[in-house]
């Protein structure tokens, strides 16, 4: 009985082994691979890249990228139908939490530089409007943590209209889970049409690095 | 009878011909036949040693052939590569090979065996691309013949015959007997002797019979030319049912079916024996040692002198100084490298879009399809995967790798879906083909080209009018892209080119480039 139990255990171990050897080999042969593939998208030093419409990451706050790419992660962000570039990045923050804790990092690393003036608009009239925003997003867009408000000084001025837009239109920020966009969605009343758009992110470009 | 073609339109579209065929007579006069069948050889100055660097950005064609070709001439060449592999779109998918979508990485699990691979990218080589033939001939890159159009393989609408599938032979001779009979009926009408003498009519006639195997009474009875129902060896053959006009109409697959040897799938088509990066091997023979690897560039800087290339690889920068340099990273990507390039080239880059092809393919647990008397080819269904191509590589062997979708234009579609969503899709789409396809295959993998690591992209889409082509505005973006900055710098590649999604288109890009800077290095010396 006992010399039974002894082989059927030496089988067993046997099989484990061989199982484990042949995991160790496969993966020997695979090509490796790491997450940090943000570059290719957002640009050189995550500048942002117009031509994919993938914003600006340099200089975006650690808790705001980590917070936006659970969100994605979790279909909060980038599920409505008629938000293309949310779609787009959704499936691509199929990330574990090692690697977006990774990605954090290593985007706060890189320099704040201010995206270039791509939109033509009235910032003197923006500006009346901006006021709204500086309640949570600071005078020089500076962005406050305590408020869950990214800074948006120095962002791509296209993307932030595209941002804008999407919360009019209800595309972004109606998500149940998305707290901090909803609290967005309420506040963008003023900003009915693309002018007043324009004009608000025309001041916002204006304003200095913080 | 409302929703037939009059016969009084059919005699206006017959009597529109008289003025093509007035057309025609002009052509022939002018001898427009191509004059030449050999490629185009590039005559570039041999510098001796390593008297001009070279910075190539991207491992793709166009780039390996912009290496190899002034590597032959003394020139120090340097290609970077941000991804594992060269390639680029010529990506042939085998056993353990990483296929890096980016959130949906995926490595190929078939067997290991030279005939189980799958051309996820380009999969055809038509015989009138000389120049990408003669490098294959030049590298000894082994080919064989594709089969694109199989008659034996199947076609399948919801609409069509309550969804049965049918045989393509079925359909397209049915289709062209019932063509032929509206044509010769209108032929035989006194109307419409006008345009043609009697000896022209009576050879188009002639050529209508045989073009739908017409009965003696210009009337489509169905044909032997779609096979036998029965028989045709030791004993007669029995005719196979025609399938009715009416039933025909219902699918719209016609398009594909009834032009699949026109255009760039006229020619005959080839393949490389082994995959298609047996091309790309070909170059890396010659080339491979200068090749670096997951090095993504950075920067771009022009000068009057050269340019300058900051590179990353595996966390570490790097510079690169060149005289030259031959950029083959797609456009919508270098928007976000940091450049200095001018503003109308800028402009231009921007202006490209991103291509959406989308495949997918399985590794097939047996060849079914060889039981249906089916070897290579497309069979054709009206579903969102649209095709399903058999491999002509491995006939008879136990296993092969089918494309279990292909969707060029509207590749968005799959791409969105999930990897469980899109392999379920096509599942279901090819069991309307097969009716177990479901249990023969296994193994799926997906190529959605919009979301492929450092290309994001498949090929580039110019012209954003879909049916009157290229703006005046288009083709001057087209040609500022084209030319060099300061001559020092070249866009390459099937995006800088007025047809892309070919290799010969990048190969042709690359040429052209090879041949300005050629030009310039020339004028330097002189």
């Amino acid at each position: 009985m006992n010399r039974r139990v002894m082989q059927y255990t030496l089988i067993l171990l046997t099989t484990l082994a061989e199982v484990l050897l042949q995991n160790s080999a496969i993966s020997a042969e695979r090509e490796p691979f790491n997450d940090r593939y943000c570059t290719t998208c957002h640009g050189t030093e995550g500048k942002g890249n117009e031509g994919i419409q993938a914003p600006r990451l340099a200089g975006m706050e650690g808790w705001y990228l980590r917070r936006q790419l659970e969100n994605f992660r979790a279909g909060i962000r980038g599920t409505h139908p008629m938000d293309r570039e949310g779609i787009a990045m959704q499936p691509m923050a199929n990330l574990s939490d090692d690697s977006i804790a990774d990605i954090v990092e290593w985007i706060g690393g890189w320099p704040y530089v201010p995206a270039e003036v791509t939109i033509t608009g009235d910032a003197a009239a923006g500006r009346s409007l901006y006021g709204v925003c500086a309640t949570c997003h600071g005078d020089q867009a500076q962005g406050n943590v305590a408020m869950g408000a990214p800074a948006l000084a120095g962002q791509n001025d296209w993307y932030l209209v595209t941002q804008l837009k999407n919360f009019v239109a209800g595309y972004r920020g109606k998500h149940a889970d998305d707290v901090y966009g909803q609290q967005m969605a309420a506040m963008v009343g003023g900003l009915g049409n693309e002018t007043a758009i324009l004009n608000v992110v025309s001041y916002i470009n204006t304003l200095e690095e913080r | 009878m409302a929703g037939f073609v009059s016969r009084r339109e059919f005699l206006n579209l017959l009597a529109a011909t008289g003025g093509t065929a007035a057309a025609l007579k002009v052509g022939t006069a002018l001898n427009l036949l191509p004059a030449s069948a050999t490629a185009a050889s590039l005559d570039l100055l041999n510098l001796g040693n390593n008297q001009r660097k070279i910075a190539i950005l991207g491992g793709g064609i166009s780039g390996l052939t912009a290496a190899y070709e002034l590597s032959k001439q003394g020139y120090d060449c340097t290609i970077l590569e941000a991804s594992h592999r060269c390639g680029g779109r010529i990506f042939t998918v085998r056993h353990g090979d990483l296929i890096d979508e980016i959130g949906n990485r995926q490595y190929c699990e078939w067997d290991d065996e030279p005939h189980m691979y799958f051309n996820a990218g380009a999969a055809r080589i038509p015989s009138t691309h000389r120049n990408l033939l003669a490098y294959c001939k030049e590298l000894d890159v082994d080919l064989e013949v594709f089969i694109n159009e199989n008659k034996t393989a199947l076609v399948q609408d919801d609409k069509m015959l309550g969804g049965k599938p049918i045989r393509n032979i079925d359909y397209t001779t049915s289709m062209r007997g019932f063509m032929a009979e509206l044509m010769a009926k209108g032929m035989s009408s006194a109307e419409m002797d006008a345009p043609f003498s009697e000896s022209e009519a009576e050879t188009l006639l002639g050529m209508i019979r045989s073009f739908g195997d017409l009965s003696e009474d210009d009337v489509f009875k169905g044909s032997f030319r779609s096979g036998y129902a029965a028989g045709g060896f030791l004993e007669h053959g029995v005719q196979n049912d025609m399938v009715a006009f009416r039933d025909l109409l219902q699918t719209r697959l016609g398009r594909q079916l009834m032009g699949a040897n026109e255009g760039d799938t006229g020619p005959i088509l080839m393949q490389p024996t082994g995959g298609m990066d047996k091309i790309i091997h070909g170059f890396l023979n010659h080339v491979g040692g200068k090749v670096k690897y997951r090095a993504m560039v950075t920067s771009v800087q022009v000068s009057d002198n050269g340019v300058n290339v900051s590179y990353d690889q595996d966390g570490v920068g790097h510079t690169l100084e060149a005289d030259y340099c031959f950029n083959c990273i797609p456009t919508h990507l270098m928007v976000g490298i940091d450049h200095n390039f001018p503003d109308d080239y800028v402009k231009a880059m921007k202006y490209v879009r991103r291509g959406e092809a989308y495949k997918a393919a399985f590794q097939a647990k047996h060849r079914f399809w060889e039981d249906m008397d089916i070897y290579g080819g497309i069979s054709w269904s009206n579903t969102r995967s649209r095709q399903l191509w058999y491999p002509v590589n491995g006939i008879h062997k136990a296993k092969g790798v089918v494309l279990g979708a292909y969707d060029y234009g509207g590749g968005m579609y799959h791409t969105m879906m999930t990897q469980e969503e899109r392999i379920e899709s096509h599942l279901a789409d090819h069991e309307k083909l097969h009716p177990n396809f479901r249990d023969l295959v296994e193994k799926p993998i997906t190529i959605a080209w919009h979301r492929m690591n450092h290309m994001l992209g498949c090929s580039a889409r110019w012209s954003r009018n879909r049916f009157e082509g290229w703006t005046h505005e288009e083709e001057q973006l087209y040609h500022t892209l084209q030319a060099p900055v300061n001559n020092r710098h070249y866009f390459i590649g099937d995006q800088i080119s007025m047809h892309s999604a070919w290799q010969e288109s990048a190969i042709l890009s690359a040429q052209w480039a090879l041949n300005s800077m050629d030009a310039h290095v020339r004028a330097e010396i002189a």
